[in-house]
């Protein structure tokens, strides 16, 4: 279990490619809105677990998200068993996001 | 599913999207009345024929009907249940969309005198009637199985409670009409009506769908939810006194303290958005939400106008049939209209988004919900729109008919931007950007 704040050279390397999943609503990716909370690169079982929560339950658009990141992973670690898991602890709070996110929501 | 996500819980398109169609046409239709109209809506007496074809022309076919289409889609999603039952749904658009045609067709042609033919009011009347209770069932049975019991969702359900009871008055008043039998003055029935609809089914259903969505769309947390639950018992407290009050006892003091329980709730909520909007994460506002705050401002703007209705000081005695119709087009055609231009687009793209891409999401390069209509018409429309609302009320108060068709032309240009768009984003045809 990596949490977002430690990750290895691999799992950085996922989050990067996370960072391809916008939220449709404030059109900023997820990881830097900090919606993920976890990445797990397990390279002995061929597995990734990401661990994510939503900006709020009932988002409209949490299944899309969700799928989103699914079909990312499924796409570029096609021999990996992919597991998105959805948390609502801790809640997400805006003090989450990114520096880098708050530069991008700024800027809309 | 994993717990919590309720996104698959949306009912088919097919049920909302006719709301929002029918809706937006409506508004166009009320605009076209109001021009049409103007001389008819300054005079004294309230319940002139042209008044009422443009308030239920607004209030039901536009305004109510993209509330219905909305809970349709926000219930489900913000309450994690599934509609119960989407064929209902249909059959209710249906009965709702026909009986009020029926309704403001009858209105025009009213003329209220002794020679009355009440048969096309009682058979619109019915079908709003039946239409109504069979909405307020299909949602309170699908909200009744929520394990979600918040504020926000006791102000909506409490709504549309208010919507029923203001719909079986609606049809108590039309049958006493013709069969005189209730012991109170139409003017008082007509109040209680006012009442009932204005502050139970439209504000209750406001503040409920606002304390859902401001928190997701001004990116805002930790909102102080605890002023709603005091709202919630000032507004019912004050709208129950009030009702009743018309009803057995008519005295001025007791109007009076009843107001001043629902002008706190108004009040508490007013202060919520103003926090939310105050300390929002989201500083860069797009046209819903711009066209939101105005709808906010507006409020604020009601809220003074209502204290004055209320207390109706010396100096505003020689007009106050005036403030009171302006109370009533700041509500309708400020607050709730401001309000739901603006809050079509924060809704109805992502329905036709999901529609369109919700199985290309991350395979193929989409869209954006935003790029689904045209911004800058949007913007167009919320100027136009900003003209047209003084201009109405400003013609109100003062009396002037030439001020209320001036309004009226640019409500009509805001109306057909807003159709513009609204077509653009239903009829959206899929559009895969190739990178």
């Amino acid at each position: 279990m990596s949490k977002i704040t430690a990750l290895t050279d691999k799992e950085k390397e996922i989050a990067q490619l996370l960072k391809t999943v916008i939220d449709p609503e404030v059109a900023v990716n997820i990881v830097d809105l900090g919606l993920i909370y976890e990445i797990t690169l397990d390279e002995e079982n061929k597995s990734i677990q990401i661990v994510m929560t939503l900006s709020t339950r009932g988002c409209p658009l949490g299944d899309v998200i969700m799928q989103n990141v699914q079909v990312v992973l499924d796409a570029n670690y096609p021999d990996y068993k992919n597991d998105v898991e959805l948390v609502w602890e801790p809640m997400w709070s805006p003090e989450m996001i990114t520096e880098d996110g708050k530069k991008a929501i700024d800027g809309l | 599913m994993q717990a919590g996500l309720s996104t698959q819980n949306a009912p088919s398109p097919s049920v909302v999207l006719p709301h929002f169609v029918y809706g937006a046409l409506m508004f166009l239709a009320s605009a076209i009345v109001m021009l049409i109209a103007a001389p008819q809506l300054i005079l004294p007496y309230h319940l002139n024929a042209h008044m009422l074809t443009l308030t239920h022309t607004m209030v039901l076919g536009f305004i109510s009907m993209i509330i219905f289409g909305s809970l349709y889609q926000l219930i489900p999603v913000v309450m994690e249940v599934k509609l119960h039952s989407e064929i209902l749904a249909k059959i209710t658009f249906y009965l709702f969309g026909v009986g009020l045609l029926i309704l403001v067709v009858s209105f025009w042609e009213a003329n209220f005198g002794p020679q009355q033919n009440w048969l096309w009011f009682e058979i619109s009347g019915t079908l709003i009637l039946i239409a109504v209770f069979l909405f307020a069932i299909n949602t309170l049975i699908s909200a009744g199985k929520t394990k979600r019991k918040d504020i926000g969702n006791l102000f909506i359900v409490t709504g549309i409670v208010y919507l029923t009871l203001t719909v079986s008055l609606a049809i108590l008043m039309i049958i006493n009409f013709a069969i005189p039998f209730i012991p109170v003055s139409i003017l008082d029935l007509l109040k209680m009506h006012l009442n009932l609809g204005l502050i139970g089914w439209f504000l209750f259903l406001v503040i409920g769908v606002a304390s859902k969505l401001m928190p997701m769309f001004l990116i805002i947390h930790k909102l102080p939810e605890y002023l709603l639950k005091y709202a919630y018992y000032l507004l019912n407290l004050g709208l129950i006194m009030i009702v009743n009050t018309f009803y057995f006892y008519p005295k001025t003091w007791l109007i009076g303290l009843s107001a001043l329980f629902i002008f706190a709730g108004l009040g508490l909520f007013l202060y919520f958005n103003y926090y939310a909007f105050k300390h929002r994460f989201r500083k860069n506002l797009d046209i819903g939400m711009i066209l939101s705050k105005a709808a906010f401002i507006i409020l604020a703007f009601l809220l003074v106008l209502s204290i004055f209705a209320v207390v109706s000081p010396d100096f505003t005695a020689s007009f106050q049939f005036r403030i009171d119709i302006a109370l009533i087009m700041t509500l309708v055609f400020g607050f709730l209209t401001a309000l739901i231009l603006g809050q079509t687009y924060k809704t109805l793209p992502f329905i036709i988004w999901l529609q369109k891409y919700q199985t290309k999401v991350g395979k193929e390069k989409t869209p954006l919900p935003q790029e689904l209509y045209s911004d800058k018409l949007a913007h167009w429309h919320a100027k136009t729109y900003l003209i047209a609302f003084p201009f109405l009320i400003a013609g109100e108060l003062l009396g002037i008919v030439w001020l209320i068709q001036v309004a009226a032309f640019f409500f009509i240009l805001t109306a057909l931007l807003y159709n513009y768009n609204v077509f653009k984003i239903v009829l959206h045809k899929e559009k895969i950007i190739k990178s």
